[in-house]
């Protein structure tokens, strides 16, 4: 049993390692002069340049990206919050003969291929010449982002204990108020986990924005990218340090989201 | 106080004794709203930015240029221009010039280019892949055709001399790899792409007396097409390693950093072998003509004036002033000084002292030999992309192995070009 | 005990008329323009019928993509679900109640990066010459070269691999989390018999667990749907139509060759059907 534990250890390990490795490595890289980073022996030791990042945050286009990024996103998940999460309560609370069909409805958005919605819209908003502008972008991400919240605020709403709401309504409140001041505040953790889901799911989403936006419009992801594919002879170190800065907000999430799986599963043992 | 008063009247002075033409840019700025530059990445571009402030006092107005690498910069130019059109100046260059200017999507060059840049002193052949339909539509900012450039220690080392010929070529490249010493004997574009490897088959298919049309009909599974192929393919073994899905990047790269023996590339590689900062193998470089009867491909890219976003002849002038002063004799001085061979495209420059101090007379010599082989391989017509990018990725299916029907691959093209033509 | 409400109405009417429209009018639009003949650089068009359709089944590329596309979904279910259960189940025995932690930190971390940053690590990592990932074979070669990427035969698994890094790794997490919820009485019966601890796991935990298992890998592979950021950044669908999915290929019609969105659209029309009826069936199968 004992080297059959050592190797499991040591797998777990591993894994452990790969997981945070290449973005560390990438970090790093973001640090690097292209001297240090094109070596066919990677180089750990190596003197820190700040160069890359003020490069990167220095660039208009990095800043237009981000401002876009965190507009559209930020105002998706916003509009997600206000329609998806009353709906979400009337589906977990209301029970009526159409509740199993509206959550499959809602899934189903989830099986619409990307291309499949992009390119029509491309085609919609080019017509009403919205096209690469944000209120295009903000509406169709909010498809995405009311149907995640809906999806993922339901079980939520319905974790709360049902005795709580009960006594509210003995206590003279109304549908309405108790939706307000009982289920929200109640549910108010689980919902926070999925509203930030949503939100990491349109600030990563990058086909829908690729073929939505062509310059003033571009979000984040799509500016990184652009830096990615300019070829062999472009300095490495910038094209890191625009991966670093793409992926920290999601990152700063991690707390949350992982508390979000825990209640989640908690529940499952109840 | 003294000072102000002192600038003041200093500002006075000037005012009065500028000449009419500042006096009107000093009142009305030429541009209102910063310009914004599709373009790929470029050497002398990135030098542009540094002297941001100086057309910012020029123009009135900033600019900002996005980058997008050589077949993604096509793509997304050509998108742009045919919906939105949202950049002010985008950059073009000699395969899809003809669709640009064709479909309305750039202004003609000259109405709009300030005389005093003097278009006249660009380099007469930079100034004929620029002209499409009898008008100027881009101000060059790159251009050239072939050039072997060789590893002369290597070639000494393996008691070869430089081959003059194809067949040459073709025997010698072989013996001049030795892969466990990372030694390889030529470098090829396999990256699909009308301006990647179609551009270096391209020469072979002209030196076997390939013909893209057969007066109105497509000809491309000809013998020549398969025999350009199967030779494309056969130099392709002892191509260095990451060519086969790599394009001018790659195979130049392989080369200064010392993996490759011979290559025939674009010309701005003679200049980039010879400068210790961007090459390995300074001092063991020879230049010649491509081996006969490769014909070299002539190419050239440039900044155009965007139609679409500037409806008007306010910021047509604009885009017209920001393409001239980002090409102006100025702006290449700059270049030059930074060493930048690939960027510099105006006969005062090249010929200028400075010039010959830097690269020497061997390479001159070569550059003014090469210029007589250098021809036009592509088709010339605003299809010509499109069917360019098709056998793009059907070559780099060849080249990297997962299809060996070279000539069911040619008559696919050639199905495909009759749809094209059928379609005008 | 509720009195009647109208908010059931007030909650529910607008969201789910606001989700309808902005769902179907491009899903009906799509139809639409895949029976025209648009193309982004012409303004005019004309109605074709069915024959982008026809055109389709004779499309070489179009038939390489729906076998990539096939393959790329069934390499990536399938290794994700084995990194999956092999990790969960690994962490299950092994580590203590910290380390678990830890380590479920740790997993979550490449889930939450943008699909474009991951594909950029990866394809940085899979370079030839200075990538870290390709480091270990240069090094026990003596600087042999090897291009995951840039081979047929390696290239789908390379970006595939990457898809596995984030997913695989996330559902580990929750395989241990769901692991964590069952009884314990069962296992102890099992130890009692001297079951070992695999024999265990094949026989009576996952056995338990095969109805959230199965959600788990429907998750996966509505989730793998999404394989065009990966393949946009690391290969673009090469070498040559190696890694060409119907995303890809879609999007290149319709954009990076020749802006024929019609073309495109029938692509997409048809992607949509086949992925609607198969999960419909899927899922009414996994809540039967």
């Amino acid at each position: 049993m004992r080297p059959g534990r050592l190797i499991a250890k040591a797998i777990l390990a591993l894994a452990g390692f790969l997981a945070v490795f290449p973005l560390v490595w990438t970090a790093l890289n973001a640090l690097k002069n292209n001297v240090d980073i094109i070596t066919r022996v990677p180089r750990l030791v190596f003197t820190p340049t700040l160069a890359n990042i003020s490069y990167i945050i220095g660039r208009d286009s990095v800043m237009t990206g981000l401002y876009n990024s965190v507009v559209a996103c930020g105002l998706a998940v916003l509009i997600g919050v206000v329609l998806g999460l009353p709906a979400a309560y009337a589906v977990a609370r209301y029970p009526n003969r159409f509740a199993g069909d509206i959550q499959f409805f809602v899934l189903s958005l989830r099986f619409l291929p990307p291309v499949a919605v992009a390119i029509p819209l491309m085609v919609i908003w080019l017509q009403i010449g919205l096209y690469d502008t944000l209120p295009a972008l903000i509406v169709t991400y909010s498809l995405l982002t009311i149907s995640v919240i809906m999806w993922l605020a339901i079980p939520a709403f319905q974790s709360v204990p049902k005795e709580i709401e009960e006594a509210a309504f003995v206590d003279g409140y109304g549908a309405y108020s108790v939706f307000w001041r009982i289920a929200l505040p109640v549910a108010a953790r689980s919902l926070a986990g999925a509203i930030a889901f949503s939100f990491v799911l349109v600030w990563n989403e990058f086909l829908i924005a690729l073929m939505l936006s062509s310059s003033n419009a571009k979000t984040l992801p799509i500016v990184a990218s652009e830096l990615s594919q300019q070829g062999m002879n472009v300095p490495w170190g910038i094209l890191n340090a625009s991966v670093v800065l793409l992926s920290l907000p999601p990152l700063l999430f991690l707390g949350v989201l992982s508390g979000f799986l825990n209640t989640v599963f908690r529940q499952k043992k109840t | 106080m003294k000072s102000t008063r002192l600038a003041a009247s200093l500002g006075a002075a000037f005012v009065l004794t500028a000449s009419a033409s500042t006096m009107a840019l000093a009142q009305a700025p030429v541009c209102s709203a910063p310009v914004k530059v599709l373009a790929q990445p470029r050497d002398g571009l990135t030098l542009l930015e540094d002297s941001k402030d100086e057309f910012k006092k020029l123009s009135g107005a900033g600019f900002q240029i996005d980058y997008l690498n050589e077949n993604d910069r096509r793509a997304k130019s050509r998108a742009d221009a045919s919906t939105v059109g949202n950049y002010n100046v985008y950059y073009v260059d000699e395969a899809n010039v003809a669709l640009f200017a064709s479909s309305g999507w750039i202004a003609p060059l000259a109405d709009y280019y300030p005389a005093e840049y003097d278009f006249a002193d660009f380099d007469p052949g930079r100034q004929k892949v620029a002209t499409y339909d009898g008008k100027v539509w881009f101000a060059p900012l790159t251009g050239g055709g072939d050039l072997m450039v060789y590893r002369k220690d290597i070639l000494e080392a393996a008691g070869i001399q430089p081959p003059k010929t194809l067949d040459e070529l073709l025997a010698d490249v072989p013996k001049l790899t030795n892969a466990d010493k990372g030694m390889y004997g030529i470098a090829l574009r396999g990256a699909r792409g009308s301006g990647a490897n179609v551009w270096r088959w391209m020469p072979y298919f002209k030196a076997y007396g390939g013909k893209w049309f057969d007066g109105d009909k497509p000809a491309f599974n000809s013998d020549a097409a398969v025999k350009a192929t199967e030779t494309y393919l056969k130099l392709f073994k002892d191509s260095a390693p990451g060519t086969q899905t790599g394009s001018w990047d790659e195979s130049t790269g392989a080369f200064l950093s010392g993996q490759v023996a011979i290559l025939v590339e674009s010309t701005p590689l003679s200049g980039m072998a010879v400068d210790p900062k961007t090459s390995q193998v300074v001092g063991k470089v020879g230049f010649l003509p491509p081996p006969a009867p490769l014909p070299g491909g002539g190419y050239g890219h440039g900044l155009a004036i965007a139609t679409k976003a500037n409806p008007d002849d306010a910021s047509k002038k604009c885009a017209g002033l920001f393409v001239a002063w980002a090409t102006s004799k100025e702006n290449e001085k700059r270049r030059l000084d930074a060493h930048q061979f690939g960027e510099l495209n105006r006969t005062s420059i090249l010929s200028s002292k400075e010039f010959a101090n830097i690269y020497g007379a061997d390479l001159g010599q070569a550059l003014a030999e090469t210029g007589k082989v250098t021809a036009v391989n592509f088709w010339q017509d605003p299809r010509w992309p499109d069917l360019g990018d098709r056998w793009g990725i059907i070559l780099e299916e060849l080249v990297t192995g997962t299809r060996t029907d070279i000539k069911g691959s040619l008559n696919e093209l050639e199905a495909y070009a009759n749809e094209l033509v059928k379609k005008k | 005990m509720r009195r009647r409400s109208f908010l059931p109405v007030t909650f529910l009417v607008p969201t789910l008329a606001i989700l309808l429209v902005l769902s179907m009018v491009p899903t009906l639009y799509a139809i639409v323009i895949a029976l025209q003949n648009r193309e982004l650089s012409t303004p005019g068009y004309s109605w074709v019928w069915f024959s982008n359709f026809a055109d389709l089944f004779l499309d070489r590329r179009f038939l390489n993509a729906v076998w990539v596309s096939v393959k790329w979904e069934i390499v990536t279910v399938v290794a994700t679900m084995v990194v999956a259960i092999g990790l969960g189940v690994l962490m299950f025995e092994v580590a203590s109640p910290r380390l678990r932690n830890i380590y479920c930190l740790l997993f979550i971390i490449p889930v939450l990066l943008p699909r474009v940053s991951a594909a950029f690590v990866w394809k940085f990592a899979y370079h030839p010459l200075y990538g870290i990932a390709t480091y270990p074979y240069r090094l026990v070669t003596g600087g042999l070269i090897v291009d995951p990427l840039s081979k047929a035969s390696t290239a789908l698994f390379a970006v595939a691999s990457v898809d596995v890094w984030q997913w695989g790794l996330f559902f580990a997490v929750i395989v241990l989390k769901l692991l964590e919820t069952l009884p314990p009485q069962p296992i102890e019966a099992a130890r009692l018999d001297h079951a070992r601890r695999w024999q265990i796991h094949a026989y009576v935990t996952l056995p338990m667990l095969k109805a959230p298992l199965i959600s788990l890998m429907f998750v996966k592979m509505i989730e793998s749907l999404r394989s065009f950021d990966l393949i946009y950044v690391m290969t673009r669908g090469g070498p040559g139509v190696a890694t060409e999915t119907l995303d890809m290929y879609a999007f290149s019609q319709g954009f990076i060759e020749s802006g024929k969105v019609s073309y495109a659209s029938a692509m997409a029309v048809l992607m949509m059907i086949a992925t609607v009826i198969t999960f419909t069936m899927l899922w009414k199968r996994v809540q039967a």
